[in-house]
């Protein structure tokens, strides 16, 4: 059996003095798995997933990622943690005065020099690497092109593009595909399948769309009110499994 | 009606009262009267009229004051105090968006400073701003004396309390997104700030510093009336001998240079939004 890349026990969240986003959750991982993240909006998918790279400091409970407890982790231990796991975000994220190389290039950012960075100088093989994951997500001919000027589709790409650059073993999506028309879901989806397939990489993904979530996500985890109600094959999320999540 | 809507009616309708009474107490405070604008016009009219050339002889001095040769008082020139104004500008607009732009980082609401700290480098923004730059000028002049080197100091200031301000606000209209996107990725603060802060705010750093410079040659200007130097130093001695024609060239090559760089300005914001 493939060892656990993500460990999490007894997850709890709160801000401030509000209601508890996440309350006593548990869910390990393993290496290739493509987990489909589903349930209501407020449900606590975002902060699920920025608990995991530490973007957010949980109020409770354990998140080990590549066998580090991620919340106790100082900022710049949290950092390195974090280039080993990408994240793609509905609003792409992308930085759209910038061209689609030095976007992806953002990926190489926690493994380069500071200063060297900052003046926008990268090493021939960062170069070399983001010219190949621009070429791998379809964008040949993009490099120079300003985000701005690219479709949903092309944006999300750069962004994936930005995942590979980081050599990223996990991958969060945070509803990655809920801006994008039918085709394009298909295509996003199918490069990350790919994604995952060749590098072995973990993809853990929020969506809305149930039907997306079943046909590319073997394993599907349902959460409502910060708690996990479902964790299981995407076989078993049936009509009555669906109510059970995303009926209040 | 409901209670809500009738009182937020009265609150309406004591606002317009109130703004008209403003206005007129306003109007009658400052004696206006349009008979005395009737008899004034024309008067000014004619006094604007020594301004522009009218004989041969006047084009001639012209030619003479702007690009000097001859002798007479047209001999000085026109050149140098022009000069002596753009540098005022330049060194004042430098002196002020160099320290504006790390300190604008405490003034921006979105900053993770110490609060009170925030709050009260605000505060001492917006006494800074209601002094005018002239004030500075004074205060500075007990110091360094009368001269250029103070109009530079006293423009300074006042771009710098300026520039603070419109920094911070480009700070706080940067998108949250490419901010994560980077955190994400593993980017140390440095690195959010170039790559993900600096794109978004730079047009709008770039369009303040220009529109400053543009405000501080009116300023170096209107500080060279108090003899801080430059074509302002020349319009209060044209005006002083009453020499209009040259007060008229001097207004004339202010208008022509506050329109060169609103221009140049227009050109770089294109070029970088």
């Amino acid at each position: 059996m493939t060892s656990n890349i993500m460990q999490i026990s007894n997850l709890t969240h709160r801000y401030g003095r509000g209601a508890p986003v996440l309350q006593g959750l548990n869910l390990s991982a393993s290496p290739g798995e493509i987990i489909g993240l589903i349930g209501l909006s407020g449900a606590g998918k975002s902060t699920l997933l920025r608990c995991i790279n530490g973007l957010v400091t949980p109020t409770g409970g354990t998140v080990e990622v590549f066998g580090q407890n991620v919340p106790k982790l100082r900022e710049s231990q949290r950092r390195r943690v974090r280039r080993r796991i990408g994240m793609i975000f509905q609003e792409f994220n992308l930085v759209d005065r910038l061209s689609v190389i030095k976007n992806v290039l953002v990926g190489r950012l926690g493994y380069a020099n500071t200063l060297t960075s900052c003046l926008h100088l990268f090493s021939k093989l960062d170069m070399d690497l983001a010219r190949s994951c621009i070429s791998q997500v379809g964008l040949d001919g993009y490099e120079d092109v300003i985000v701005r000027n690219l479709s949903g589709g092309q944006k999300q790409r750069v962004a994936i593009a930005r995942t590979m650059a980081q050599g990223a073993e996990i991958i969060l999506g945070d509803e990655a595909t809920a801006n994008l028309d039918v085709r394009t879901t298909d295509s996003i989806m199918e490069l990350l399948q790919d994604l995952s397939r060749k590098n072995n990489t973990l993809l853990l993904l929020s969506m809305h769309n149930l039907d997306v979530a079943r046909r590319y996500c073997p394993r599907i985890i349902g959460l409502k009110h910060g708690v996990l109600t479902f964790d299981a094959s995407a076989q078993s999320l049936d009509d009555s499994a669906v109510k059970e999540i995303l009926v209040t | 009606m409901k209670p809500g809507k009738a009182i937020a009616t009265l609150g309406g309708a004591a606002v317009i009262v109130l703004t008209c009474a403003l206005i007129c107490w306003s109007f009658y405070g400052v004696d206006f009267q349009l008979q005395g604008l009737s008899v004034g016009i024309p008067k000014a009219g004619a006094y604007v009229a020594q301004m522009f050339p009218r004989s041969r002889a006047d084009f001639l001095w012209i030619k003479q004051f702007c690009f000097g040769g001859g002798g007479g008082d047209a001999s000085t020139g026109i050149t140098q105090p022009l000069l002596e104004t753009i540098q005022m500008a330049v060194v004042g607009t430098v002196l002020g968006a160099i320290p504006a732009f790390p300190l604008s980082f405490i003034a921006a609401r979105t900053n993770s400073f110490f609060r009170p700290l925030s709050v009260l480098f605000k505060t001492l923004l917006n006494i800074g701003r209601a002094i005018p730059i002239l004030v500075y000028a004074m205060i500075i002049i007990t110091g360094l004396g009368l001269g250029k080197q103070t109009g530079a100091v006293a423009i300074g200031i006042g771009s710098f309390v300026m520039l603070c301000k419109l920094y911070a606000e480009a700070l706080e209209s940067v998108s949250p997104g490419p901010v994560e996107a980077v955190k994400a990725a593993g980017g140390n603060g440095l690195q959010v700030f170039v790559f993900a802060m600096l794109p978004q705010v730079f047009p709008g750093y770039l369009s303040s510093t220009l529109y400053s410079l543009e405000l501080n040659l009116q300023a170096s200007f209107i500080l060279g009336l108090v003899g801080a130097g430059g074509i302002g130093f020349e319009l209060q001695d044209a005006l002083r001998i009453y020499n209009m024609l040259e007060v008229g060239v001097l207004v004339l090559v202010l208008i022509i240079l506050v329109n060169l760089v609103d221009y140049f300005s227009y050109r770089v914001r294109v070029i970088f939004s």
